[in-house]
């Protein structure tokens, strides 16, 4: 059995008098895509902030492949692998797809001057375009500004940013809720790649057919404490929808942790 | 075609009306009128680099113009007092790194709004200038040297003309080639999505507003060098022509970004305006409703060009 690239133990988050998630155990092995099911206010977004560097836990600990973390930001995250791609995608709308992929790490080459750097401008272009075509998103130009993408687009620039760090856990907020149809179904090919190319993925979604489609476990928030956590393997829309009313699936006895990582 | 428009649309416009008063307005072409031209709008420009740099990090500097007056009147007394060139120079250069530096720490540590801070920061100069002189000008034989600075040439080229051309150059660099402009950019544009990325959001702002202080001190000591004297008013002025500069600016080359191309050739374009008018026999008072028109106008074409911009695939 492979050793989890992520491992929580008793992880708890309190804001003040609220206790938004309680003594969470989570184990995520390495090309597992998990996703994180719940009522609203259930502790999902506390949770995943915490994984992402975000918000720093009021208790329990952390591991990143074995090593014990503790995140004061998200740069230490990404820093460590760990990516997250925000509902509201974070991007700077106005700078370019390039811009955006390599910002806070742009890429620089000696000048005439010994004390000088300058930007690569057209490296950082080159391996954006690089980033962009291991999703299948044809782009012809890098110098474009993000907001005359698509949703569906964007989202691959916030993913190219993502596997610019090396990040091999990324952790997906929400990926879909704001998109069309076209968009919704290029976003789950976008994750779909992401999982075929061996990287881990953590979802968050509102969403139950993209839960279906993508999970290959599903964990279950109710109130701060995670309540469920079982392969997504058999279980249908409905099952999901159930779970997370009643922090059980209606067939399937629940298992309360997953044995081995993905099949 | 409408690409065009918006890049160079105003610069073309700034262009022909260049031509216009070459070709109307009398002794505007002649070549004593053109060097003072040049020399105005190098501490114009000056100035207005340092405002473009502090909005590039999407703060305002309203202290530009009086930090400028205050280091002005800090080297003038010096070079009054016939102290080396260079002290001077360095005063100055130390009035605008504290103010800058001041501005930063405001808004940056004590959260301080830019548009708040620097307001007060431009007040504090003000008065601090009037200490100094006691109300009146320093006036007198000034070490050559230190008027030289402005005054000299250099193989030719007035000095304050290189002066600008190293600012300029400086800026634009740093803006667009170094990995520190593009953190500087980036905070600018979207500084929640630049934190995210590890961008130093904090520093970025410290920098732009400390380089805003230092382009101040500059202007400062080449005004004063150039006029041999400092008076506690003497740049309160440039500021509305810096926010001109820096607006008019960003209608050109790269519609509603801060730009230091932008901002040098509005500079010129508005030393030329104001030129012209007084050549023409423009009342003094027609300057400043220009100034105030050109400011609104050019935030209304910049975020008209930005709207377009976004619905063009
Ligand atoms: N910054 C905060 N300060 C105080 N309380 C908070 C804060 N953030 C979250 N909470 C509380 O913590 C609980 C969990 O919130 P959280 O955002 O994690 O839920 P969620 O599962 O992501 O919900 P949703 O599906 O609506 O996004 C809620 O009761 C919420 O009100
Ligand atoms: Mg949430």
């Amino acid at each position: 059995m492979t050793d989890p690239i992520l491992s929580l133990r008793g992880i708890g988050k309190s804001y003040g008098a609220v206790l938004a998630v309680r003594e969470v155990d989570l184990d995520v092995f390495p090309g597992e895509t998990v996703a994180i099911l719940g009522d609203n206010g259930a502790g999902k977004s506390s949770l995943i902030k915490m994984i992402s560097g975000a918000e720093a836990p009021s208790a329990g600990e952390m591991r990143v492949r074995g090593e014990r973390v503790r995140f004061s930001s998200p740069h230490d995250a990404l820093a460590r692998g760990v990516a997250t791609i925000y509902q509201d995608l974070a991007l700077a709308p106005r700078l370019s797809i390039a811009q955006n992929v390599f910002m806070g790490s742009e890429l620089t080459r000696p000048s005439p001057l010994p004390f000088l750097r300058l930007l690569d401008k057209k490296k950082m272009a080159e391996e954006s375009r690089r980033y962009l075509e291991q999703l299948a998103i044809r782009i012809d130009d890098m110098s474009r500004p993000v907001d005359r993408l698509s949703g569906g687009q964007r989202q691959a620039v916030a993913i190219s940013r993502a596997l610019r760090w090396n990040a091999d856990i990324i952790i997906m907020d929400e990926p879909t809720a704001a998109l069309g149809v076209k968009e919704t179904a290029l976003v789950l090919d976008l994750a779909r790649r992401l999982k075929a190319s061996g990287r881990t993925i953590l979802l968050i979604s509102h969403n139950m057919r993209d839960v279906v489609a993508l999970a290959d476990r599903v964990v279950v928030m109710g109130a701060g404490a995670k309540i469920a956590d079982r392969p997504a393997a058999g279980l249908s829309a409905d099952d999901l929808s159930h779970m997370i009313m009643n922090g059980a699936a209606p067939t399937a006895p629940d298992s309360p942790r997953p044995s081995t990582g993905p099949g | 075609m409408r690409e065009i428009v918006g890049r160079y649309g105003t610069a073309l416009a700034g262009l022909a009306l260049i031509v216009f008063f070459i070709a109307f307005a009398p002794n505007f072409a002649t070549p004593g009128n053109i060097v003072n031209v040049l020399k105005d709008t190098s501490f114009l420009a000056i100035l207005a680099i340092g405002f473009a740099l502090a909005f590039t990090v999407a703060e305002l500097d309203l202290s530009v113009a009086e930090v400028a007056s205050l280091a002005a009147v800090v080297c003038g007394w010096l070079a009054q007092k016939q102290y080396h060139p260079a002290l001077a120079v360095a005063a100055a250069l130390a009035v605008g790194l504290v103010f800058g530096a001041a501005n930063g720490f405001g808004v940056t540590r004590l959260k301080v709004p830019s548009l708040i801070m620097t307001l007060g920061a431009a007040a504090i100069a003000k008065g601090a200038a009037f200490m100094i002189t006691q109300g009146v000008a320093f006036v007198g034989r000034w070490p050559a040297g230190f008027t030289g600075l402005a005054r000299g040439t250099t193989l030719g080229v007035p000095n304050l003309v290189l002066w600008l051309a190293a600012v300029t150059a400086f800026a634009y660099v740093l803006v667009k080639w170094t990995r520190t402009g593009a953190h500087m950019v980036a905070t600018g544009e979207a500084d929640e999505a630049a934190r995210l990325s590890g961008v130093d959001v904090g520093r970025m702002k410290r920098l732009g507003l400390l380089l805003a202080g230092v382009m101040a001190s500059i202007a400062a000591f080449l005004l004063a060098a150039n006029l041999s004297s400092a008076a506690p008013n003497m740049a309160g002025d440039y500021l509305l022509y810096a926010i001109a500069a820096v607006l008019l600016g960003m209608t050109m080359f790269e519609p509603g970004k801060p730009n230091i191309g932008g901002t040098v050739f509005a500079a010129l374009v508005l030393k030329v305006l104001g030129n012209g008018l007084v050549l023409l026999g423009a009342p003094y008072y027609a300057q400043d409703i220009v100034l105030g028109a050109i400011i609104i106008g050019s935030v209304a074409f910049s975020a008209s060009a930005m709207k377009k911009a976004a619905f063009k695939v």
